[in-house]
């Protein structure tokens, strides 16, 4: 059956991957091409995944084989490349994936708050009950710097520190909420770790504070941005610990498949929860140690905190008839793309000219 | 345990290195997979990249905190550390699908398990996961995971269902060449068409593309091996050299030189 050598094959299809591979080095998406280019561009594709089938078929040599692969692959990437990114997407997110996804799993997100203010508090009444607690936990001095940062109510600073700080807020308490989700894939461990020691110092910060008897200062500082800073921080250890238990209760799949299925929810989780801390960042910065007055300060934070608490209840729910019809859609969505699904986005972002 | 090691040997390809990927066109290729060597060139080059871009920030904002209250640089600084520190790969791989300049320059690219794009939520996934590959120091729990896993994913990757995969961009060999030129009393011995299969014609092109870089004496000695079992096999042929015996046989075999 063998019509051709190897040599009068690539002699003939010379051309055609030659030029295939002009339009894969200039390296564009798709829809950036010349129009002519694109209508060439899949029959180009096809024909190569047709000779490489052939080429292996008839037993062509590895080179040539290896050769093909390359080439069919880097043009299947440019075919069904990722579709491009759009702004809805993000404004998605924040009106209804995060929620949606928080409600999905509402028992880590109350598992990781738990984990944080139960540690918190415990910390917080022994310290006021016995300060000499404050000393088993931190050091004298680290106590000693704490106390008189917050000796002299805030009367605002000015711009370039509160800008300086914005950056630190950002660098510091984001990079901890990332540390704190990542490392929950360690069997929940890592997550564990970090909301129980960041409960423990905060709640032992702030009973070392109050019972020096600047109290006032430090919760008038702390209550508006806390209010986003610290719910994301257990948001995003509750996210860590799911991701630890789906390595655990695998509901009958695979480990790694059992992971996988959370992959979209953990993503989503993660990305709100990295708002709600640019959020918190730009508070502790500009409002927090700002000349303010307290009551304020106190009414904001309360705003913030009913309007936290309507989001996570009732944002992104649809109504309540559709939402009974879609039932089983929703369910299909949250495992992740199928190849099915990505395969229709992509060719419908890559081919548009 | 004994699940694992089944579907671990359902799934086994050709070659450890390699995944095979089905298209929508029913066509499979095959992808070299990314081992923990390459995709360490690509990182270091990603760190020197994002460690130049620290220094020339750096030294910018320095000088202009010459004149304003340095609070803003300090920021700015930070600011940066964040980005370059969880958004630099962030950036990349969900612009450049898949690459960043260090990947590029290894010619590696990040893609779903069945080869498709990766989308923005899985490069999310793979780019956190980091700080936990990265425990307890540079990279040790990634690189030891990597080391076990049949197709180099570090945890990041099997979150996010990820692979790293090496693009080949070979340029098309020449055609293998005979030296000297088969002559036709040589070619006259063997039959016409000799009976062989695709991994024949694979393990002889292996052996006479690598016969100029032998050592003669090891180049006889592997052709010894082999040459006598597709002698008998195409009934009984003779032959002085084996190592010629087996470019004849080859040359015969792809019609080459006729």
């Amino acid at each position: 059956m063998r019509s051709w050598t190897q040599d009068e094959f690539i002699a003939r299809r010379k051309g055609e991957w030659s030029a295939l591979d002009l339009i894969l080095t200039a390296g564009k998406p798709l829809h950036r091409l010349p129009p002519a280019d694109i209508s060439n561009f899949s029959s180009l594709y096809r024909a190569v995944c047709g000779d490489l089938v052939h080429a292996r078929d008839v037993g062509y040599t590895g080179d040539l084989v290896t050769y093909l692969d390359g080439l069919a692959g880097r043009a299947h990437n440019l075919l069904y490349a990722a579709p491009p990114y759009r702004l809805r997407a993000a404004w998605d997110l924040v009106v209804r994936d995060f929620p949606q996804a928080i409600r999905r799993n509402l028992r880590f997100f109350g598992l990781g708050l738990g984990l944080f203010y139960v540690p918190m508090i415990v910390c917080l009444l022994a310290t006021l009950a016995n300060p000499e607690f404050a000393t088993y936990i931190l050091s004298n001095e680290t106590l000693r710097g704490m106390a008189d940062m917050y000796s002299e109510g805030h009367s605002g600073r000015d711009a370039g520190t509160d800008a300086g700080m914005a950056g630190f807020y950002v660098y510091n308490n984001v990079g901890i909420a990332f540390r704190c989700f990542a490392t929950g894939i360690l069997f929940g461990l890592g997550s564990l770790f970090f909301l129980i020691y960041n409960g423990i110092t905060i709640g032992t910060v702030l009973g070392h504070v109050i019972a020096a008897g600047y109290g006032h200062n430090i919760l008038t500082f702390v209550c508006t941005h806390g209010t986003f800073e610290l719910t994301a921080i257990g948001i995003a250890g509750g996210a860590g610990l799911q991701m630890g238990y789906a390595l655990v209760d695998t509901g009958g799949r695979t480990r790694l498949g059992s992971l996988r299925a959370q992959g979209r929810d953990l993503a989503i989780i993660i990305l709100g929860a990295a708002i709600m801390l640019f959020i918190a960042a730009g508070l502790e910065a500009f409002w927090s140690p700002s000349s303010i007055p307290p009551p304020v300060k106190w009414a904001a934070a309360g705003v913030f905190a009913v309007l936290l608490t309507l989001y996570f209840a009732l944002a992104g729910r649809e109504p309540r008839v559709k939402r009974r019809v879609y039932a089983g859609t929703a369910g299909v969505e949250t495992t992740t793309s199928s190849p099915n699904t990505s395969l229709t986005s992509g060719r419908l972002a890559g081919v548009r000219p | 345990m004994k699940r694992h090691h089944r579907e671990r040997s359902s799934e086994r390809q050709p070659l450890d290195t390699v995944a095979e990927i089905e298209t929508p066109e029913h066509i499979r290729f095959r992808y070299q997979l990314a081992g923990p060597g390459r995709r360490m060139m690509a990182y270091v080059i990603d760190l020197i990249i994002r460690a130049i871009i620290v220094i020339v920030i750096g030294l910018i904002l320095s000088l202009t905190s010459l004149f304003i209250y340095d609070g803003f640089s300090t920021g700015a600084v930070l600011l940066l550390l964040f980005a370059l520190e969880w958004g630099y790969y962030l950036l990349f791989e969900s612009l450049w699908s898949g690459r960043t300049p260090g990947k590029r320059a290894m010619g590696l690219r990040v893609v779903k398990d069945g080869g498709y794009p990766t989308g923005f939520l899985d490069i999310v996934l793979r780019n956190l996961l980091r700080a936990a590959d990265f425990v307890p120091a540079f990279y040790a729990i990634g690189l030891t995971v990597m080391g076990l896993d049949p197709r180099f994913r570090r945890l990041g990757d099997m979150v996010a269902g990820t692979v790293v995969i090496v693009e080949d961009r070979t340029r098309l060999g020449h055609g293998l060449v005979v030296s000297p030129p088969p002559t036709a009393a040589e070619l006259d011995g063997l039959p016409a068409r000799p009976d062989l299969g695709a991994d024949d014609l694979e393990a002889l092109d292996l052996f006479l593309r690598r016969v100029g870089t032998l050592n003669p004496a090891r180049e006889h000695e592997l052709a010894e091996i082999v040459a006598p079992v597709y002698a008998r096999r195409l009934g009984g042929l003779r032959y002085d050299h084996p190592a010629r015996f087996l470019a004849l046989l080859y040359t015969r075999a792809t019609k080459r030189g006729a």
